[in-house]
């Protein structure tokens, strides 16, 4: 349960991905390009989640997805706490990166399914995001959730310490 | 355009709700053009001290919603550790995603976008039969709460029989 009065406390991020306590993270795929950017930023500060670049791949990439699941634009402007545009770009693409690794199919409608975000029926054709924890989602609902938590929202299993568990670097 | 998904999701719902009820509230929509604001009623759970109430409370959702939660407002005066004295619903499950202000909520006790209007009231109807005197957004029923219990149940009391009245 949450306290709502207004007063200072601690600044600990439950949420703060485990790979931002990384040094390093090895599935970071943008390299050289976050050096100089300090300490990880909290995902509360941020509240700014272009998720366009992954929809309108979806949308390229199967007319299917079309009017179907939660596909919100959420460009928010709210408190950016100092950053600019661009860190949280980065910030954003590294989280969407993240997802990335996550494996996406397309649903084969051959058993009986819902995606309990926009409780819609899954239908043969459409993108599906699987889940470490084997809970699945429209790939367009749970992309944008992830954004904002990287939990699942069935289970609460965070999604980031079973990836890097699987995670195996290449080079 | 069509209408938002987020739109869509609330009208199931709804609809949902009419044709099964649950039971300990009612829902319905403030206006009926409006499906982003709702406005329940809540029957004060039997066995504690709210039991015979009718709580109004006002739900407004996000058009992000259910990757935002709504907000909760009780319009019925009501004393209770987690109500604050303007009605505001404080209870973790309708704190933001990766809102982590107060420093001690875990990820999995804030928001998810599977929460629907009845597992929200599930929770408020929960909260009302058993107070969280560690957050409390009305401080005075709080302290009242665990120290003077008699003072605390007489406002409540109060509340339950002036709630009783509004709805006549």
């Amino acid at each position: 349960m949450g306290n709502c009065l207004k007063r200072v406390t601690g600044n600990q991020q439950d949420n703060t991905t485990l790979l931002s306590n990384n040094p390093e993270p090895n599935v970071s795929t943008s390299g050289s390009s976050q050096e100089g950017l300090g300490p990880p930023i909290p995902y509360n500060q941020a509240a700014y989640y272009p998720s366009i670049a992954t929809r309108e791949r979806h949308l390229q990439s199967t007319n299917l997805n079309i009017g179907r699941g939660i596909g919100v634009n959420l460009v928010q402007s709210t408190g950016s706490a100092g950053l600019s545009e661009e860190e949280q770009q980065v910030r954003i693409a590294k989280r969407i990166g993240l997802i990335q690794h996550l494996p996406m199919r397309e649903y084969d409608g051959a058993k009986k399914g819902e995606c309990v975000i926009c409780m819609m029926e899954l239908q043969a054709g459409e993108e599906v995001r699987y889940l470490p924890c084997m809970h699945t989602y429209h790939a367009i609902c749970i992309d944008d959730w992830l954004l904002r938590s990287l939990t699942c929202p069935s289970c609460m299993e965070p999604v980031d310490a079973a990836l890097i568990s699987s995670y195996h670097p290449t080079t | 355009m069509s209408e938002p998904q987020s739109a869509l999701l609330l009208r199931k719902q709804l609809a949902e709700l009419n044709k099964n009820p649950v039971e300990g509230f009612s829902a319905g929509l403030i206006d009926d053009n409006d499906i982003y604001r709702w406005e329940v009623l809540i029957i004060g759970p039997p066995d504690t001290l709210y039991e015979g109430g009718f709580f109004k409370a006002h739900l407004q959702f996000p058009k992000e919603y259910p990757l935002r939660p709504p907000r909760m407002k009780f319009i019925t005066e009501i004393w209770h550790p987690n109500i604050d004295k303007n009605g505001d619903v404080c209870i973790s499950i309708l704190h933001e995603p990766g809102d982590d202000k107060w420093g001690y909520e875990k990820a999995s006790e804030r928001w998810l976008p599977v929460h629907t209007v009845e597992t929200i009231l599930i929770s408020v109807i929960s909260m009302l039969a058993d107070p969280n005197d560690e957050s409390p957004a009305n401080v005075d029923a709080a302290k009242e709460w665990r120290e003077s219990y008699t003072e605390f149940k007489r406002k409540v009391a109060r509340c339950v029989r002036k709630s009783q009245e509004e709805c006549l």
